[in-house]
């Protein structure tokens, strides 16, 4: 039997990756993003793309489903590399004089990390949502967010509804599919048409939704009063997140790639001088 | 009001010998819920719930409540505690008032209830997180919540789910769950509000076993709120009631004595008791029985006295009256998967071969999840065979490999495996009612919602056509045109919202009629309306009616063929008569058989063979030609 929620990304299996806490995942998220933005040579890159490919290999998901992620924001990068070659200025001019279009060598390599850096972003936030069920990641956010409880931040209540959603949205969805096939079975039709008509033909759908949606809430509102709940005061908590040495072992990762990042930095103009020029953002 | 029921009850006797007791026992532990005259409307001025009621639960007694719909029984739940506060009288629930200000916190410590749907009582999406919602909120230390959800899921049968999600159990044990996320409070009480009505039979086995084991073994008061009678039986004692008043109560096989009066409170007698009440009508002197083994043995032992009693009858087939066959329904080699490719897929037809004939009142038998929906749902094209999608490519096969099966449908003269088949016609020949179909309403008006159909399917039609067929498929539903087409449907009572949502896909006149469930979640009166509106419909003018059931009596009461799916493949297609004389079969893959099927089985073993078509009346029919011929031979 399968364990957890199957809707979003979550892809099933046994590794490493899969087995961390997730708050290790969501701290080491943060951390390899900080690594590589702050990271301005190709080595620190080339580095942080190693790292992943250590991740993705330790997750066991496969690297088809990884790279599946870009094809959402393939516009974004397209449009940001063509904008970025075009108009980064630089002294290094590549095309002859006389073109209106002026490409520099700075703005080639700027574009190359840019792309590099928002390929390995996406990449990193696959594989977080691809080894972690919702209901995990909600358990993480939930507790990294505990401290805000200081400030009054109603960290409870939101983790109770996160929850809730979580746990409605594959009952919406069956709900959703079920009103859909039998307004299609009284002659519905949800595939033609201009686009009001295709906007009218959602109210059957949206209706019903909308309804059920409603007398679920209010239904789950008494059993949930029927079960002593009475808003966060005194209450306890049975889930417990606990680090275990597999985090240990992220967590000294996620230190030697910062570390291997920064000194990167500092001492790639000492190591290769001859081509510094090419390997740093200007 | 305590004059008014023992006035109305004909079991007086039992209540007033009864009073005393309770009065002697006045010590509050011992009376777990107290009813004082207790009144209760939902808006003010409207008609009252319920009606001065009064009453007792003793500690540790397994009570039921039975009421058709609209009775006022889940009202009186909400009530215990305090989900609702009566308006006048008093409710105490061991000794607390459930009016007096922080007591229903306290109240629902020691009364759970369990609603009737468990979707919508789950909070988490892991069963061990569920369950442990009630002690978080009690504030009751980790440990001890890992040893309560070890326990609850215990006494529940569940504990191999802890670390599971609900949405992949069947009702049953969804409602298993629920039920263990109430136990984990630790209550005295336990209250099933309607809580298998949306169950299949096996469901509501598991959820009833569950509750009699918990009464019994654990001293739970068990208070058991439902609309089938065959449950109310396992209870110590049984209260009927009728538009917010009890107008009855006894033991189980008290009120069942009196059967017109349950009739006459909308409520049905089991089946079972027809059947008694049918035989001792003729003279066959059974005594009332509450299970069809006990019913079996009475035959039996009455059978010996009379001494020269036929002991078989050859069975007389009915002449089956069709010979049109334009409308025929013909699945070859069907398979379908769901999520197929993803890590998720799932398979949930194997490969049916099915042969519906013209005129048939076909029923489709299996488990939820055994794939029948997802059958009923390629009929009319809703699930597309893969050939028929417009992007489909026929693959050419391996080599040295044969070309792999297609499957195929044809409904009448649609080909449902051909791209060009026009499958809004299909669609309007062949009409789909959804479980619960209530749930599909969306228009202002009764009247738009009824002619949703009719516009999408006929393009143009003149609004008095629409006008004159939408006032057809109301009446036919048994509705008044004239009354209900302004309404919305949303204002309308819930049996009266089916009927609207059956109005809306009959609107169309299709020659061939598709309904799931669709008595599902009635109580018994609406279930017998909604049978013989099929009846009704099938006779006057649609050629072939299939209902997919969980629910054996049901098949074997109405149907003229069914097929049994059985994790997604035909494991039976034959007719009731000889369906369910094969009752080891359906035994072994886990479904029940009707209770007529049962008895048969038991006379069987005592040697006395019948050969019936399983419904109620030709069983009790052909015992007492047991007995006329017994007579004829002396």
């Amino acid at each position: 039997m399968l364990n957890d929620v199957t809707f979003g990304q979550y892809y099933p299996a046994k590794s490493f990756v899969h087995a961390l806490d997730p708050r290790t995942k969501l701290l080491f998220l943060i951390a390899f993003i900080v690594a590589i933005f702050i990271a301005d040579t190709f080595y620190g890159m080339i580095l942080c793309a190693l790292a992943l490919m250590v991740i993705v290999i330790a997750a066991r998901v496969p690297f088809g489903s990884v790279l599946r992620s870009v094809k959402g924001i393939l516009f974004i990068l397209i449009l940001t590399s063509v904008l970025n070659l075009f108009f980064h200025g630089g002294e290094h001019l590549l095309t002859p004089e006389n073109w209106v279009i002026k490409i520099y060598r700075e703005a080639i390599v700027y574009t190359v990390f840019l792309l590099l850096r928002l390929f390995l972003l996406v990449m990193a936030s696959a594989i977080l949502t691809l080894t972690t069920t919702p209901v995990r990641l909600t358990d993480g956010i939930e507790s990294l967010l505990t401290p805000l409880k200081w400030i009054k931040f109603p960290v409870h209540e939101l983790a109770l509804i996160m929850s809730i959603a979580l746990r409605f949205i594959p009952t919406l969805i069956d709900e959703t599919n079920r009103i859909i096939a039998a307004q299609k079975a009284r002659g519905a039709d949800f595939e033609s048409g201009n686009i009001i008509k295709r906007i009218k033909s959602v109210v059957p759908i949206l209706i019903p939704l909308l309804i059920s949606a409603f007398r679920r809430a209010e239904e789950l509102g008494d059993a949930m009063d029927a079960r002593c709940y009475s808003g966060s005061k005194n209450r306890t908590k049975y889930k417990k997140l606990i680090f275990g040495w597999r985090d240990l072992v992220a967590a000294i990762v996620c230190a030697a790639l910062i570390a291997g990042v920064v000194l990167f930095n500092i001492y790639a103009a000492q190591i290769f001088p001859q081509i510094y020029e090419y390997i740093v953002i200007s | 009001m305590e004059e008014k029921i023992n006035g109305a009850s004909p079991l007086n006797e039992n209540a007033e010998n009864a009073a005393p007791a309770d009065k002697t026992a006045a010590a509050a532990e011992d009376c777990a819920v107290k009813f004082d005259g207790v009144t209760f409307s939902y808006a003010e001025g409207s008609a009252p719930a319920l009606k001065n009621v009064s009453l007792t639960v003793k500690k540790g007694e397994f009570l039921a409540i039975i009421g058709h719909n609209g009775s006022g029984k889940s009202t009186l739940a909400r009530l215990i505690n305090g989900l609702l506060l009566p308006d006048s009288g008093k409710v105490t629930v061991f000794g607390l008032d459930t009016s007096e200000g922080k007591n229903p916190l306290k109240i629902r410590r020691r009364a759970g209830i369990v609603f009737q749907n468990p979707d919508n009582q789950m909070v988490a999406s892991i069963i061990e997180d569920d369950v442990a919602f009630g002690p978080e909120n009690l504030g009751v230390e980790r440990e001890e919540i890992g040893r309560r959800i070890d326990w609850a899921l215990k006494a529940v049968g569940m504990e191999a789910y802890r670390t599971g999600t609900p949405s992949r159990l069947s009702g049953g044990q969804k409602q298993r769950i629920a039920i263990a996320g109430v136990l984990a409070i630790k209550p005295d009480i336990i209250i099933l509000d309607e809580s298998t009505a949306m169950l299949d039979p096996r469901g509501r086995r598991e959820v009833m076993g569950v509750v009699s084991k918990l009464n019994k073994e654990e001293g739970l008061t068990a208070i058991l709120i439902t609309h089938f009678m065959e449950e109310a039986l396992l209870a110590d004692r049984t209260i009927v009631m009728n538009r917010g008043e009890i107008v009855m109560q006894g033991t189980p096989s008290d009120i069942f004595l009196h059967s017109e009066r349950l009739e006459a409170y909308n409520l049905s007698l089991p089946r079972i008791g027809r059947i008694c009440k049918a035989l001792q009508k003729s003279g066959v002197g059974v005594a009332d029985c509450l299970s069809p083994e006990a019913l079996a043995e009475e035959i039996a032992q009455e059978v010996e006295k009379l001494g020269a009693a036929r002991r078989s009858l050859p069975y007389i087939p009915a002449p089956s009256g069709n010979s049109s066959h334009e409308w025929d329904i013909d699945v070859k080699d069907l398979t379908f998967t769901y999520s197929a490719k993803s890590p998720f897929a799932s398979k949930a037809l194997k490969g049916i071969n099915l042969h519906i004939d013209e005129g048939e009142f076909f029923g489709i038998i299996g488990h939820t999840g055994s794939g029948k929906s997802t059958l009923v749902q390629h009929l009319n094209a809703l699930i597309k065979l893969p050939q028929a999608n417009k992007k489909y490519r026929a693959k050419k096969p391996k080599k040295g490999q044969p070309a792999p099966v297609l499957p195929h449908i044809s409904v009448g003269q649609f080909n449902l495996a051909d791209k060009k088949c026009d499958f809004l016609k299909l669609r309007e020949s062949v009409g789909m009612v959804f479980q619960y179909p209530e749930y599909q309403l969306f228009a202002e008006t009764v009247s738009a919602d009824v002619a949703f159909g009719l516009k999408n399917f006929r393009k143009g039609i003149t609004p008095e056509q629409t006008e004159a067929a939408v006032r057809d498929a109301l009446e036919m539903v048994g509705l008044s045109y004239e009354e209900v087409k302004d309404k919305s449907p949303f204002d309308l009572s819930g049996g009266q919202k089916r009927r609207v949502a059956i109005a809306g896909v009959i609107v169309t006149r299709p020659h061939i009629l598709i309904l799931d469930e669709p008595a599902a979640g009635l109580d018994p009166l609406g279930k017998k309306e909604i049978m013989e509106l099929l009846h009704k419909i099938h006779r006057e003018w649609c050629s072939t009616v299939i209902v997919v059931s969980h629910d054996m009596d049901e098949i074997a009461d109405n149907c003229t063929k069914a097929a049994v799916i059985s994790d997604g493949e035909v494991a039976d297609c034959a007719s009731p008569r000889e369906l369910f004389r094969k009752a080891d079969e359906l035994t072994s893959l886990g479904l029940d058989v009707p209770l007529t099927a049962k008895a048969c089985a038991r006379l069987k073993e005592l040697g006395i063979e019948i050969d019936t078509d399983f419904t109620c009346e030709d069983f009790a029919d052909k015992v007492i030609s047991l007995f006329e011929g017994g007579k004829q031979d002396a």
